[in-house]
């Protein structure tokens, strides 16, 4: 009963951070175009915090540069439980272009924090992202919710 | 008291540090602490041959993606000695004001967003995805368009792109004017915007601030008057202002968007037929061309054997924007609220920013850790 | 007060109302414009297997060749696969593929043909016309079909149409008239082929008391072992296929001088002192006649010069192959040289 009711509510209130450690911005603001009237991310209950803090959902924006190797960590420690991390474009999943000769970037974002979901593209559109967010992350808030019961 | 905002913070959309010397809700200084998403792009790019390079470059920013592929491509056709086909031209013309529109859309939302105002925020966001779906239909993508090389364009435009293209404009036009006016007759949103984070022209050459910024200072410059399709075809004046404060530096770009939407209407109405691309054949050279981002003036300097491109510099204009920010319109704002505000209206781009490569001494190891690092590395 | 009433107005006009209450996402947001450039499409059946698009993708890790297991009829067929997780939707590789059908589609990029592509590949291929015997046997297996042209009974490549496939390399009779050069990496290249340079001179250098031996006609045969070498250029490049092909290519035309110089015959008669254009020999009443190796460019003039014979010259000659054991050994063979001397 109060998992059923706990489950509803981490289900329809979600609190969005967004780290870009290391992108060309491309993936940011296509998640601020998510904000936008046309796409009105709120209408589902997502709000872009930008808060580790009160974050639910961590979405990591970026190849890890040499800066944020143990900043993202400390990120990741301070956000609450249950929280889940949404690896968004392709720098976080493989570095991109910038994963090769000469570059300075220390992909994937998997190395350092666990990766419940991605979306690949350089970068996605938004509406890929938001199928992507709408059909991952509520359940998986809510099971990461019962886990920690 | 020093209060650190960054790098990850509801006001910051991108990591950055912005460190305020404070005394009560006054803020008396600010220190800017950069380096947190230095990729190493234009190491990536040396040894790499220029066909593969135009992606490469278009990665350095996403929001001014476009112009980053044709200074590229104008570099290089300058290495060569030849201009693109007539035709060419112009669709660069016309893809380069369509990307200035939304990135100031999306600058004067920021702007609107970390003064409070919800509203004029999602009207700013509402207006610029119009515009994403016209550069979508143009270029076949939203942000990295992947639509310039290197003597042209790679996909011609049809009547059917051209009259869908219009019909944006058209609506655009009609609900703009109105967002305008609420902007710059608003009571209270020129309270928050009149004089605050005030930067003189004297202040403004100092900072060698370029782009909006300087313009709103009472520079007027802008590379587009020097640029050739600009000068020889268009029709187009530099909108420039003098009061130097966010009033000015938001108002500039709203009136830069209208100046782009006349430019895209001369394009679309006097395009010439013709090709949409030639070949160029590049010899070995060295050059340097510059072009106006919409943030201010972004330069490449290209050396290259004919093939590869053995040497390559940026210089983009957030660099300078950021520290005319810092130095001299982040002194003596009256409430911290107010400096968020006016670094947002300082339209930072980091990531373009962010290119520094630090050798060492045997000259391989990469590392970075900000500038102010640097400074004292450099000094003990 | 006024702004209270204007804010009011803004919000109270019957559009937004009316918005408000029947406010829903379009579907259409999640649709794509005809023109997007999604992910490119693979077509496997009309792939030659020539790694133009590997080679032309700039994400590293956007696409890569497959091929198929065989069965007992069939070869399997060689095809690209494309990883979403790296691919970055430039369409490069649909522009760049030399088959007729694509085998790759993206947007409307595969529509642009070949007038304007030029291969951005690491590889570039060269005729060695001194080498070259002319069979043509290159012209018939080129993948592309008009790559590799006749002119001035030369055999060219034409570099804006090669797209660096490599099957001419296999069918060559000729080994090394048909070069693989990489284009990328140029001053680690030079790097190796120094350490390469150096290591045989100082392995030669080490059997000097042999060489001498060497009478005329007779030819000397040395076997180094290769697989230090190779460790060392490692470090100063690690891609095992670029110091391969290195070292195979230097070895085929490498032709290296050697001079010995035997203390024992000299008379220090300092003939050779003014002869030598680099100052590379000197002569001291203590030590003699000494030559300098360092300076000397091997040009042989000291050892024409000398009546004696002091002086040795010889011709080495190298072959790089894989051993019995599996590492690499260079072969090396000696022999003298077939100048004239003024005796």
């Amino acid at each position: 009963m109060l998992d059923g009711l706990k489950d509803i509510i981490r289900k329809s209130s979600i609190h969005v951070c967004l780290v870009n450690t290391g992108g060309c911005n491309g993936c940011d603001i296509e998640i601020v175009a998510l904000l936008s009237p046309r796409y009105d991310l709120e209408q589902y209950g997502i709000y872009v915090h930008n808060n580790p803090r009160e974050a639910d959902v961590i979405l990591v924006t970026g190849a890890i540069a040499e800066q944020w190797r143990d900043k993202l960590q400390r990120i990741y420690a301070k956000t609450p439980e249950p929280k889940i991390v949404v690896a968004i474009g392709n720098c976080p999943l493989t570095g991109d272009v910038f994963n090769q000769e000469g570059g300075n970037v220390h992909a994937p974002a998997s190395d350092f924090i666990p990766v419940d979901a991605e979306v690949s593209g350089c970068p996605p559109r938004p509406s890929e992202i938001l199928e992507a967010i709408l059909t991952v992350a509520p359940g998986a808030i809510a099971a990461r919710g019962r886990q920690k019961l | 008291m020093i209060l650190p905002i960054g790098p990850v913070h509801p006001g910051l959309k991108e990591p950055l540090r912005l460190k305020l010397k404070t005394r009560g809700e006054k803020v008396l200084s600010a220190e800017i602490d950069y380096g947190y998403i230095h990729r190493g792009i234009e190491r990536v790019m040396e040894g790499k041959t220029w066909q593969k390079g135009i992606f490469l470059a278009e990665r350095v920013c996403g929001i001014c993606s476009y112009i980053h592929t044709q200074t590229f491509a104008e570099v290089f056709e300058k290495i060569a000695g030849e201009t693109v086909t007539l035709r060419a031209q112009y669709l660069r013309v016309l893809t380069n004001e369509l990307d200035r529109i939304q990135s100031h859309l999306l600058a004067n939302s920021t702007y609107f967003k970390a003064m409070e105002h919800e509203t004029l925020f999602m009207y700013m966001l509402g207006l610029r995805e119009p515009v994403m779906d016209a550069i979508e239909l143009l270029t076949g993508n939203r942000v990295n368009m992947g639509w310039n090389v290197v003597g042209g364009v790679k996909m011609d435009i049809k009547q059917v792109h051209m009259d869908s293209i219009m019909l944006i404009m058209d609506k655009f036009e009609s609900e703009y004017g109105r967002y305008v006016e609420m902007f710059e007759s608003g009571p209270l949103v020129g309270l928050r915007s009149h004089d605050v984070g005030k930067m003189t022209r004297d202040e403004a050459l100092m900072a060698r601030a370029v782009g909006p910024i300087g313009r709103a200072s009472g520079l007027k410059h802008d590379v587009r008057e020097q640029h050739h399709t600009y000068r020889d075809h268009m029709d187009f004046k530099v909108v420039w202002r003098k009061e130097g404060d966010n009033f000015a530096r938001t108002m500039n770009r709203f009136d830069e968007i209208t100046e782009s939407i006349s430019l895209i209407r001369q394009v679309i109405e006097n395009l010439p037929p013709g090709e949409i691309r030639k070949k160029i054949e590049i010899p070995a050279g060295v050059a340097e061309y510059r072009n106006e981002a919409p943030r201010g003036e972004v330069t490449y300097s290209v050396e290259t054997n004919g093939n590869l491109i053995k040497n390559i510099s940026i210089r983009t204009p957030s660099i300078m924007n950021i520290d005319a920010c810092a130095k001299y319109m982040l002194n003596d704002v009256a409430t911290v609220s107010d400096a968020v505000a006016t670094y947002a209206t300082s339209d930072p781009c980091i990531a373009c920013t962010e290119r520094v490569i630090i050798l060492d001494e045997s000259g391989r190891h990469l590392d970075f850790h900000g500038v102010h690092n640097i400074n004292s590395k450099l000094k003990g | 007060m006024s702004s209270v009433i204007w804010y009011l107005y803004e919000f109270a006009r019957k559009s937004w109302a009316q918005n408000f209450a029947a406010a829903k996402s379009n579907s259409e947001i999640m649709d794509k414009p005809s023109r997007f450039r999604d992910y490119p499409k693979v077509h496997k059946e009309y792939c030659i297997a020539c790694g133009a698009c590997t080679a032309a993708c700039p994400a590293p890790m956007a696409i890569k060749l497959v091929r198929d297991v065989d069965s007992a009829h069939e070869q399997g067929i060689t095809y690209p696969v494309i990883n979403n997780r790296g691919c970055i939707r430039c369409g490069f590789c649909a522009e760049v593929c030399p088959t007729d059908p694509k085998t790759l589609t993206c947007g409307e990029n595969h529509l642009i043909r070949e007038k304007f592509t030029i291969l951005p590949v690491d590889k570039k291929y060269v005729i060695d016309d001194y080498l070259c015997i002319r069979c043509k046997k290159c012209m018939k297996t080129c993948q592309v079909g008009d790559a590799i042209i006749q002119e001035d009974n030369k055999i060219l490549i034409d570099q804006k149409k090669c797209i660096s496939c490599g099957e001419c390399l296999k069918t060559c009779p000729v080994k090394g008239a048909i070069k693989g050069i990489h284009i990328a990496n140029v001053d680690e290249q030079k790097e190796i082929i120094n350490l390469v340079v150096d290591t045989l001179e100082a392995e030669i250098e080490a059997h000097e008391e042999d060489v001498k031996k060497i009478g005329e006609g007779e030819v000397f045969k040395l076997d180094m072992d290769a697989d230090d070498l190779i460790e060392k250029a490692r470090g100063i490049l690690p891609n095992e296929e670029l110091i391969h092909d290195i070292i195979e290519n230097i070895t085929d035309r490498l032709k290296l001088r050697i001079i010995t110089w035997d203390k024992n015959k000299c008379v220090d008669c300092g003939l050779c002192v003014k002869e030598c254009p680099s100052h590379a020999i000197s002569f001291t009443k203590e030590e003699g006649v000494v030559r300098d190796p360092d300076k000397c460019l091997k040009c042989s003039i000291c050892y024409q010069t000398c009546p004696f014979g002091a002086i040795g010259y010889y011709i080495a000659r190298f072959l790089f192959k894989p051993s019995e054991n599996g590492g690499n050994i260079i072969h090396i063979t000696l022999k003298t040289s077939d100048l004239p001397v003024r005796s």
